[in-house]
This record gives C-alpha cells, structure tokens and sequence, in this order.
C-alpha cells in the first residue's frame, strides 16, 4: 500500500474517532486539564528541589525540566494520534481485532486509529511550553544546523516512544487478562530518562539506552543542545535507536498476530 | 450502631474483595514492579541532589531513604484497585444492583478497601523490609510505642485517603469516564500529602497551605511519627488530625452520595 494511501486512511479513521470523543465532551476537558496539572505538578517538584540547590550532578534546572518535559511532549503525541496501541489488550481479549483482519487495510494503522487520547493534548501543550522555556532559559548558540537537528532528534524521540508503546502493549497477545498492567510497567520505566541518567547505575544506563531506548527520548538530546562535552556525538546513535525500535516492535507486533486466536463469541 | 449480624456481613465482603486481589495476583504483582520502578527512578534521584550535601532541606540523606520507604508503604497499602473498584461500579452501572441491597454504599466500599488494603499492605510490608536490609543507614526507631503510634498512623492514613478516594470515585456521576479524575486526585495527593517531597521542602505558604488540608494525614503524619520528628504528645494530636479528617470526609462522602443518587444513570441494560 502507497504512503499517500496509507495517510489517506489514517485521517479517516482518525476523523471518525473524533467525532466519538467529541460526544462526551465533559471528560474531554477533565482528561486535558488532568494531563496538564500532572505535569505541572511533577515541574513544581523540580522546582522545590532546585530552590534548594544549584545543580544535581552538574544538570541545572532549566536541563533537567527540558528531559522532563520530553518524556511528557512525546507521550502527549503518542496518545493523540496513537492511542490505539493502548486499546490492544481489549481488542485481543473481546475478540474485536476479528473485525481488522476482515478489512484490506494495515491491521497496525487500525490498531492505531481506535482511539484518541485526548490527554495527550494537556500533555502537548504544557510540555511544549517547558520544553520552549528550557531552550529560552539557556544559553544556546543557534545555527540552522542545530535548528534542524533539534527537529531531527524530536522526531526520532516520537517513534521510539510510539514504538516502545506498541511493543510493549503487544504482550496483550500472550498474557491473557492482565489489563493494561505489563504495558504500564513499560512505560513507567519511561520515569527513568526523565531525568539525567548518570544519577544511575551502569546496568540501568545501558537498558534504557539499548532495550528500551528511552535516553534517546530525553537525555541524549539534552547532552546535544546543551553542550555536554562528555557525551559529544553519542546523539548520533538516536536515528539508529528510531528505525531498531521501530523495526523491533513491528516484528514484535507481526509476530503476536501470528499467535492470535480470536475467542470466538 | 453496627449490629453484630451486619458486622458479620462488611467482614464478608471484605475477605471477598482480599480474595479477589489474590486471584488478579499476577496483575498485582507486575503493577507492584511498576510501582517500585518509580521508587527506583526516585531514590537515585535524591541519591544524586545528596551527592556533596549533609543536609537538604532538613532533612540528612539517612533520614531522607526512610522517609521514602514510608511514603511508599503508605502508598501501597490503598492502591489502584480499591480506588478504580468504586469508579468501575458507578460507571458500568452496576450500582443499581447495589441500591437495591439491604447495605449501605459507602460501608461496603470501605469494609472492601480494608480487604485488599491489608493484603496490599502485608506484602510492601515484606517487600520494604527485604529492601531496607540492602540499604544502608536507614533510620528505624528505637522504641516499641513509636511503632505502635505508626502502625494507628497508617490506619489513620487509610481512612482519610478512602475519604478522599470515595469522593473523588462520586464524581464519576457526574462525568462519564474516572481516567481524568483519577489522574487529578493522585496528582493533588501526591504533592499535597509530602508523597513527592516532604512538606519542609515546600516554599512557606504552600506547606501552610499543605498542613491545613486533608491529604497531609496520609504520608506527612505516618512520616512525622516513624522518623521521630514528632513526640509523643505531638504524635497523638497529629493522630486526633487524622480522626477528625476521617470523620470530616466520611460525612462529606455521605451528603455527596444523597447528591448523586440522584443523577444516576445507567447505561445498558
């Protein structure tokens, strides 16, 4: 199937749910505002904490709050226009991926589009507004080039983390009736690379930079736009970890569906 | 007053709910390793903001490990379950079911939550302890009434945060999904009962602020008493605290119920 069609259909699907969310609209402003004073609150968190000190292990706050805001703003984009990847372990567990498989279209762009997580949008705009202040607050030398990398970097921190999302909820086909908890606990090790991984130990470092390459999403980023000299050109790596995980949980995903058996009511 | 057949009834319903814990083990189990990945991810945290310092915010490094793993017994003995059970209950419509029987709402909902609460509890019990003994230089009190004013803490702590579960679980009559309030509520308790950093941290007149409102009973006053920051006198009056918290929000849990029996509607048949 040609891209353009592809895009064609996402924004279809995408419409349609849309439309459903915009229904129930009371829960949409209450799933925004909850987003966004979450957020904020874990940001009056560092505050406190820096009121207190000058630095934690050489990261000043305006560094620490920009990977924060990072793990925040790429969620925020994965649950607008991915949401779907959350809803897996129900459309395995009541049978309704039966439904996909019947269609000629990409079964994963319609895992995709099967939801909307409005969320996402108090997520988007709160985190867009500390990443846009961590980058105001700190003593940036701007060229094009690193305008254009900075865009590069974004765009591979948003399909690691769609990626490690879909990954992880595609335990929804060998765990039966768990609920969403192995999904969650993936995505609570996202907790991690919100802030500067030298806090932790080697073994930690090296699994959220390879296995689960969260660090790509936040913390190798940061070294880049601020200059951290220890870590000059490991942000290379960050293409690298974009197409692995994707190609990983594609595969990962290819295979759960091999394994589905519907259960049949 | 409860009458010994109607104890007999919530005491039932509580070993039903502590069985069904048990029997989504794995689930609580895996939602457990998450939880303790957040310790996981904060403990290193503080490890580096202590790394060159005595003392923050008045609090030394040794006092600061003990007052997570408080924070995270107290937060673990009501956890997610018995807060999403009454969500679920309003939202699926089977409330109705629960109008018609002979027992009250909000007993059962608690006589429920103490259920799984104690197993819950139990096990990041032996969990902490496991974990305490790798870590050094935790700080464990001395003395066997300091135990026993804590462990009347964390039950204190148990019925002010059901208050403010229940109520926040009552608005789900009002709006048609739970993840937005849920989300609000955990993120408001959590700043405002010291579960993110204690309440000395805070700038002045948000810890004023935080001290006059419910949520501190819940990880301030546990924390308070296990790390001897209070004495016994003062340990007892943050207790009366608590009391007069759980008192307060159990009768604003019951006028908030009158309130929205009266907005139910039930979906599907």
């Amino acid at each position: 199937m040609k891209m353009s069609q592809m895009l064609y259909l996402y924004k279809r699907l995408y419409v349609q749910q849309l439309k459903a969310i915009l229904e129930y609209n009371k829960d949409f402003y209450i799933l925004m505002c909850s987003a966004a004073l979450t957020q904020i609150l874990g940001f009056v968190f560092l505050w406190v904490i820096y009121d207190r000190i000058p630095d934690i292990n050489g990261w000043r706050f305006w560094e620490v709050t920009f990977m924060y805001a990072m793990i925040f703003l790429t969620e925020g984009i994965g649950s607008l226009f991915f949401e779907g990847t959350w809803r897996l372990g129900r459309l395995v567990n009541m049978g309704e991926l039966d439904r996909y498989l019947l269609r000629p279209v990409p079964v994963v762009l319609q895992v995709f589009c099967t939801g909307i997580g409005i969320n996402g949008l108090g997520n988007l705009l709160i985190g867009g507004v500390i990443v846009w202040q961590s980058l105001v607050h700190s003593p940036i030398h701007w060229t094009p080039g690193k305008a254009a990398i900075l865009i590069l970097l974004f765009i591979t921190a948003v399909i690691i983390r769609v990626s490690i999302n879909l990954a992880g909820n595609s335990a929804a086909f060998w765990i039966r009736n768990a609920g969403n908890a192995f999904p969650l606990m993936v995505h609570n090790l996202s907790d991690l690379a919100k802030y500067p991984i030298t806090l932790f130990p080697q073994a930690i470092r090296i699994f959220i930079s390879t296995v689960l390459p969260y660090a790509f999403i936040s913390f190798y980023p940061a070294t880049y736009i601020f200059g951290k000299s220890g870590w000059s050109g490991w942000w290379l790596l960050a293409p690298v970890a974009a197409i692995g995980s994707a190609a990983a949980a594609y595969g990962i995903f290819r295979y759960g569906l091999s394994k589905y058996e519907s259960t049949g009511n | 007053m409860m009458t010994a057949a109607q104890f007999k009834m919530y005491r039932s319903i509580a070993n039903r709910s502590l069985q069904k814990v048990l029997a989504y083990r794995i689930s609580y189990i895996i939602t457990f390793l998450a939880n303790s990945i957040n310790l996981l991810a904060i403990y290193f945290l503080w490890q580096g903001i202590y790394s060159g310092r005595e003392v923050v915010g008045g609090y030394s490094w040794d006092q600061m490990k003990t007052y997570l793993l408080v924070t995270f017994l107290a937060n673990s003995v009501l956890s997610w379950y018995s807060e999403s059970a009454i969500s679920g209950k309003i939202l699926d419509g089977s409330v109705a079911v629960d109008l018609l029987k002979p027992i009250d709402f909000q007993t059962a909902r608690f006589a429920e939550t103490l259920g799984s609460s104690l197993l819950e509890g139990g096990m990041s019990t032996v969990l902490l302890i496991l974990f305490a003994t790798f870590l050094t230089g935790v700080t464990f009190p001395g003395s066997l009434p300091v135990y026993i004013l804590f462990v009347v803490s964390l039950l204190g702590a148990i019925v002010v945060k059901f208050g403010v579960v229940y109520l926040a679980a009552l608005l789900c009559f009002w709006s048609t999904g739970s993840m937005g309030i849920v989300w609000t509520r955990i993120a408001l308790t959590n700043l405002l009962s010291g579960a993110l950093v204690p309440l000395a941290f805070f700038p002045d007149w948000l810890e004023k602020l935080a001290l006059l409102l419910p949520f501190q009973a819940i990880i301030h006053t546990p924390s308070m008493i296990f790390l001897q920051q209070a004495d016994t006198g003062e340990s007892l009056r943050l207790i009366g605290i608590q009391l007069f918290w759980g008192a307060a929000l159990w009768i604003a849990g019951r006028a908030m119920w009158n309130w929205a029996v009266r907005q139910v509607t039930i979906h599907g048949g």
